[in-house]
């Protein structure tokens, strides 16, 4: 009975020490970029602890947003060494999670997936970022929420339209939270425009759209043509406008 | 004899479990998972085409994937430059139409994220994530 339990242990334990030569120190790694970083970077740390030289086949990193890097093709027996992992952060916000996949001669098909987990601070949630009339419709406020991240105090934020035709008016409600109604003068003819929000003591800016559309067109019945054709030319400047006779409201 | 053998079997599927609990609290709040998108918000390249002008084309990859090519007459707009490409896309939307958002390929995430800041903050709706993504548009158009 005794010599079936030890067989049984001892093979259980060389079944998981024969499991992988490449140790990794960690296969996650959560990163809290500071305020106005422009990357987050991720070390997953290894060591080679077999007895054979290990090389990697690939590095792969599941978004163009995120290069990972490996030190060394090949890694010798004993040898350390780590993969970077670069999340561009652009404009990106709350909490992205990218994955690098790692596959090395170990095994065959053996992948070890490293998990980057960025937590970028948001400052102002604004909901929603596009308010729009349609041509004709009546020239009624519509309500854009702004609210203050956690761990960011906001007293006050200046809301600037890029376009004489909307009025903004912005109201605070209290616990960091502000009402900004847009409205505008008319909705005879297609119009837009940039709302740039800020807040004191940022340098950020925050944006949200402002638009009069034209009509609705008309849904195409399936079996219709398939040929794909391109939608009308974007009609908006290629970024963010910066207004020329603003329109502003501060609260 | 049948007793130790149940004993046995027992202690071995104890053993087996114990690994896996815990990976499960030593990551439980790491695990990197993310549910399928539901196929109510995905779409087939030969249902988007047969949108035809009531579907606007959204390329989700980095702008030099999109300067290399692209669905003709898609907009690029990706989470580097989110502030900058977004009036450029809802210039050209306009109620009734269809969001087709696509990257390089089903297990890229861009696609996915891009979709749901448009439904989320914007406020859009009938935004769709291409099934295949832009292999799979290039396999049906080339």
């Amino acid at each position: 009975m005794k010599t079936q339990i030890l067989t049984v242990t001892l093979s259980f334990i060389l079944c998981l020490t024969a499991r992988a030569e490449l140790k990794w120190e960690q296969t996650s790694v959560e990163l809290h970029p500071a305020r106005g970083d422009k990357q987050a970077i991720g070390h997953f740390k290894y060591q080679n602890v077999g007895k054979a030289p290990i090389h990697f086949k690939s590095v792969h990193a599941s978004c163009g947003c995120t290069a990972a890097q490996s030190q060394k093709d090949q890694v010798a027996a004993g040898e350390k060494g780590e993969i970077t992992a670069t999340f561009n952060i652009g404009d990106r916000t709350g909490t992205q999670i990218k994955t690098v996949t790692v596959e090395t001669d170990e095994a065959p098909n053996q992948k070890t997936v490293l998990t980057l987990r960025a937590i970028i601070p948001t400052e102002l949630e604004i909901s929603p970022t596009f308010v729009f009339w349609k041509q004709g419709d009546k020239p009624a406020p519509k309500t854009i929420t702004v609210r203050a991240g956690k761990d960011f105090d906001v007293k006050h934020i200046k809301v600037t339209s890029s376009s004489p035709d909307f009025q903004t008016k912005v109201e605070e409600t209290g616990q960091g939270q502000f009402k900004v109604d847009v409205q505008p003068n008319e909705t005879g003819r297609p119009i837009a425009s940039t709302l740039t929000i800020q807040s004191e003591n940022s340098p950020k800016t925050f944006y949200a759209t402002a638009r009069i559309t034209t009509a609705p067109t008309v849904p195409v019945a399936p079996g219709a043509p398939t040929i794909q054709k391109a939608p009308p030319a974007p009609a908006a400047p290629t970024a963010p406008a910066r207004p020329s006779a603003p329109t502003s409201q501060t609260h | 004899m049948k007793f130790l053998l149940a004993r046995q079997a027992l202690i071995l599927a104890a053993l087996s479990l114990l690994p896996g609990v815990g990976q499960a609290i030593y990551f439980r709040d790491k695990i990197s998972w993310r549910s399928p998108i539901p196929p109510s918000e995905m779409v087939s390249v030969d249902q988007a085409r047969q949108w035809a002008d009531s579907a606007i084309w959204i390329d989700a990859r980095p702008d030099n994937e999109f300067a290399g090519d692209h669905v003709p007459g898609a907009i690029s707009l990706n989470e580097d430059r989110w502030n900058e490409l977004l009036p450029q896309f809802l210039a050209a939307w306009s109620p009734g139409k269809k969001v087709v958002v696509y990257c390089s390929a089903q297990s890229c995430d861009l696609a996915r994220e891009v979709a749901e800041r448009l439904r989320k903050e914007a406020q859009l709706p009938d935004v769709f994530v291409l099934e295949g993504g832009w292999e799979a548009w290039l396999k049906k158009n080339r």
